[in-house]
């Protein structure tokens, strides 16, 4: 760092001491205490909710004749605990909760919980790579942007964050899939790995992890080319969204008197720009970012559906048509614990980025 | 640092993303995969795309569309049906079977060589247990061990008996919720056949784990949501499938057909007539579908005097254009001149379903003096089958009747509550289909009155005596000539007094790329895949 550069008003962190460790220690404790009470607050509206849907969890589960059936409803609403009153119904799935029992889905015939570790991890997989994705090509453009403001970079740029905010995504996906794998071939169709494959060892969940860390480099090669597609299409829109709020965030802070200071000082226009500009910037940029990255966790389905992705938007979606109770209610709470999750994050990043933010 | 680390980042992501892009296709690569035209050469992996209506592979729980298509290449059963043929039921683990002149008693000789996947020989006692298992367990295939009971005098003799004459049961016995499983092994991992298995049982994990049939694939993967991986059951004691894997995939309709002409898939499942029309370098089997897609104005007067009115349900039977309906459901698609589809016993013959007739339709209405008259009709919304649409087929039932002077209220809902409504009869008019259980004319009396389908529309006990007698005669006759002379009969009462009017039977299409040798479309389980070569 220059001696110029080290003259200008950036805010410095103080040494961190045990009392703010304390402090930090705390506010976790309390938003993680918030985020769970809030959980079982979304489980009281999902298990309400489902229940104003008219429609019969049995009727939509059983077959034509075995509706008719008395023993066969009987058994299956036994099988569901549907036999009992709704407050007892809810009481013990609550009581279940509490012990990670999420109970059994009516569709697949096994835990929810065993559902859910086989769906998260392909939807994490695809929204990580969609995020990182438009993080770097979403800020980058949108510094470039704000640079050029008005000069002919930007208005190209702007252009084409509008069309990727604008374009519907289902349609993008279509589009993609029909001229990427139909028409030029570059990219397979769908699925998370090539049909003649076998998916690798079991670690995280995220095959192109789980095929790094076994070694697999054929089966990696095929479920990082399965990614590139549905991962581009999802990414579209958030690049679009990145590259418009990050140029806004910076036009803001260029205006500022500590950044003609810096200029007048000499600094290079890259320092100024990265370190005096961008940095406050990222504040809205993250936070968008987070919201973004919990919308992509939470459901993507029509990209999920278009390209055979087995991920919770699927799951969520076939759920809610087939009136699956335990499976609808698992899903609610994972969104709701994935948005608590990237909302502390994010709170805890504007500490690291602006330690003014930092709990004293 | 941080700006090199974010370029370092960057520059990774891309090279990554080329890595990816110029990976040199593996899926497009796999062995069976090339385009649709090159040969797939046997032992090979077959890949196989379908919307997957999935919930289980356990046999004594399944009776999905997937799970019929899966369990028939894992579950080798008494007797089966070979290519499309759906009338001629034929030996598989039995070697033959006798039937007493009553019909009540069905003798099944099992075939000696015949093992499960472990080696173990199949024995009498794997097919008591099987069946009964499948009784007991309470689940969605039940109702087809109803009223019957299974016995083993030696180990390769199994005799059926039911409670009252039952000629449908060489049709149902093929149905692969009725596969036998190696009853070692289901006992093993928790399964159970006593009563209480609605509770006790609990193999159903294991069997979507690791099939126990004698069936000629094995369960190698299994999702209800992604794919199902079979590999060639290497103890298989019959023909020998051509293909060593086959793959299944969760795929939507659209996106199949892409797959299919691409050569990333070798057979597609649910492609519509519209879609398939015009593919190019791809076998298109158009096949008749035994869904039957049917309306009905509801007999009960407390649902709707209008609808239960005889005059204005012959305005309703007369006011249909069934070609135009024909015509939108696609190539390949026909009338329904009975509730009975065309490919089983007692079918009405083609072309002599009701015609329209709006003079007729008009005459009708006005002796049934009811003015101007207003209906609602229910059907699933956000639901389609064989490619058809029930919005747009409820639409054009009622531009049809509008020209007659009835108007019809769309009121389509999901397909979960429309199903409610329909279920407990509460539908004024309802739009639906009928797909078998078994494909035996025997399944089609639910459409008489006090029976299941009849009772949803309002069609209960004493609305038509005669043609209650004649169901009831219909259900016990063993000769099959008697029977296709009854259910003729049936039919043709049902066409002209019933509250239901059949309306269409659509194709049923099966897309294969040119490779794939002797693709054709069953009624019962979509298609053989072991019989593809």
């Amino acid at each position: 760092m220059s001696s110029a550069d080290s003259a200008l008003p950036v805010p410095v962190g103080r040494p961190r001491t045990r009392a703010s460790r304390r402090d930090l220690w705390r506010f976790l404790a309390k938003r993680l205490v918030a985020g769970a009470f809030l959980c079982v607050g979304i489980t009281l509206v999902s298990f309400v909710l489902t229940q104003l849907v008219p429609g019969d969890p049995a009727a939509a589960n059983l077959g034509n004749r075995a509706v008719e059936d008395p023993a066969a409803v009987a058994a299956f609403r036994a099988q569901y605990g549907l036999d009992k009153p709704l407050p007892v119904q809810y009481a013990v799935y609550l009581g279940k909760l509490v012990r990670g029992d999420l109970g059994e889905s009516q569709q697949s015939h096994r835990t929810v919980k065993a559902d859910l570790a086989e769906y998260i991890p392909a939807t994490f997989e695809l929204a990580l790579f969609a995020i990182v994705l438009s993080l770097l090509v979403g800020v980058t453009l949108g510094v470039v942007a704000a640079v050029f403001r008005d000069r002919w970079p930007d208005q190209v740029l702007r252009v084409v964050s509008l069309a990727g905010v604008s374009m519907p995504t289902f349609w993008i996906a279509l589009l993609a899939f029909f001229v990427f794998f139909y028409k030029l071939g570059w990219l397979p169709g769908g699925g998370r790995l090539g049909p003649a494959l076998t998916p690798p060892p079991r670690t995280t969940g995220m095959f192109t992890v789980d095929a790094a860390l076994a070694g697999q480099w054929g089966v990696l090669g095929s479920a990082l080319e399965h990614l590139v597609l549905p991962g581009l299409v999802l990414a579209t829109y958030t690049v679009g969204m990145l590259l418009r709020f990050t140029r806004a965030s910076m036009l803001e802070i260029l205006g500022n008197d500590y950044v003609r200071a810096a200029r007048a000082k000499g600094l290079p226009e890259r320092v100024v720009v990265v370190r005096h500009v961008l940095r406050p910037a990222l504040i809205s940029i993250i936070t968008v970012a987070g919201l973004a990255f919990g919308s992509l966790l939470s459901g993507t389905v029509l990209v999920e559906t278009i390209y055979s992705w087995p991920g919770l938007g699927q799951y969520a979606y076939t759920s809610a048509k087939n009136l699956d109770l335990p499976a609808i209610m698992g899903v609610s709470v994972v969104v709701a614990a994935v948005y608590i999750a990237i909302n502390l994050l994010v709170d805890l990043l504007y500490g690291v980025i602006d330690p003014r933010i930092r709990l004293s | 640092m941080r700006k090199r680390s974010f370029v370092v980042g960057s520059a990774s992501l891309v090279a990554l993303m080329a890595l990816a892009a110029c990976g040199g296709g593996s899926s497009a690569g796999t062995p069976a995969s090339g385009t649709g035209s090159a040969a797939a050469p046997a032992n090979q992996t077959l890949v196989v795309d379908t919307t997957f209506n999935l919930k289980t592979v356990d046999p004594g729980r399944m009776f999905e569309t997937t799970g019929l298509l899966i369990d028939r290449a894992l579950y080798s059963t008494l007797l089966t049906f070979t290519g499309g043929d759906v009338k001629k039921p034929v030996p598989d683990l039995a070697e033959s079977y006798t039937a007493s002149p009553d019909g009540t008693t069905y003798t099944f000789k099992l075939r000696s060589d015949a093992v499960f996947s472990d080696g173990t020989p199949v024995t009498s006692a794997d097919v008591v247990f099987s069946l009964n298992r499948v009784k007991a367990i309470a689940g969605n295939p039940s109702f087809l061990m109803a009223g019957i009971t299974v016995t083993a005098p030696d180990a390769s003799t199994v005799v059926l008996t039911s409670e009252k004459p039952n000629p449908s049961i060489p049709f149902i016995v093929p149905n692969p919720a009725l596969g036998i499983l190696n009853s070692t092994a289901v006992k093993a991992s928790g399964g159970t056949d006593a009563e209480g298995a609605d509770k006790n049982d609990k193999a159903e994990t294991a069997l979507n784990t690791a099939s126990q049939g004698s069936g000629p694939y094995t369960l190698s993967s299994f999702s209800t949501t992604t794919q199902v991986v079979l590999e060639a059951n290497a103890k298989y004691w019959g023909t020998k499938p051509a293909y060593s894997k086959v793959v299944l995939r969760n795929v939507a309709a659209n996106v199949q057909k892409l797959n299919v002409t691409k050569g990333e898939s070798q057979i597609a499942l649910d492609l519509s007539p519209t879609q398939a029309e015009g593919m190019k370098d791809v076998q298109v089997v158009n096949g008749a579908s035994p869904n039957v897609f049917f309306l009905f104005t509801n007999n009960d007067p407390k649902i709707s005097a209008t609808t239960a009115n005889k005059d204005f349900q012959e305005a309703v039977r007369y006011g249909i254009d069934y070609d135009g309906l024909v015509a939108l459901a696609g190539t390949g698609s026909t009338q329904a001149a009975g509730v009975i589809p065309t490919m089983f016993l007692g079918s009405l013959p083609a072309g002599s379903g009701v015609k329209r007739d709006v003079a007729r339709a008009k005459a009708a209405l006005a002796r049934s003096g009811i003015s101007n008259p207003t209906v609602d009709i229910g059907y699933p919304s956000d639901f389609a089958s064989n490619g058809i649409a029930f919005g747009d087929l409820a639409a054009r039932v009622q531009a049809n009747l509008k020209e007659v002077g009835i108007t019809v209220n769309l009121k389509g809902s999901s397909v979960q509550t429309a199903l409610a409504e329909y279920r407990d009869g509460k539908e004024q008019m309802g739009l639906w289909f009928w797909g078998p259980d078994y494909p035996d004319p025997g399944d089609y009396l639910v459409f008489l009155p006090d029976q299941l389908v009849g009772k949803r529309a309002g069609y209960v006990k004493g609305a038509n005596p005669a043609l209650e007698a004649l169901g009831e005669k219909a259900a016990t006759t063993v000769d099959d000539a008697e029977r296709v002379k009854l259910y003729e009969q049936i039919q043709t009462e049902l066409n002209t007094s019933s509250p239901f009017m059949p309306l269409l039977q659509p194709a049923q299409i099966v897309v294969a790329g040119q490779s794939v040798k002797n693709v054709q479309s069953n009624a019962v389980w979509l298609a053989t895949l072991s019989e593809l070569g």
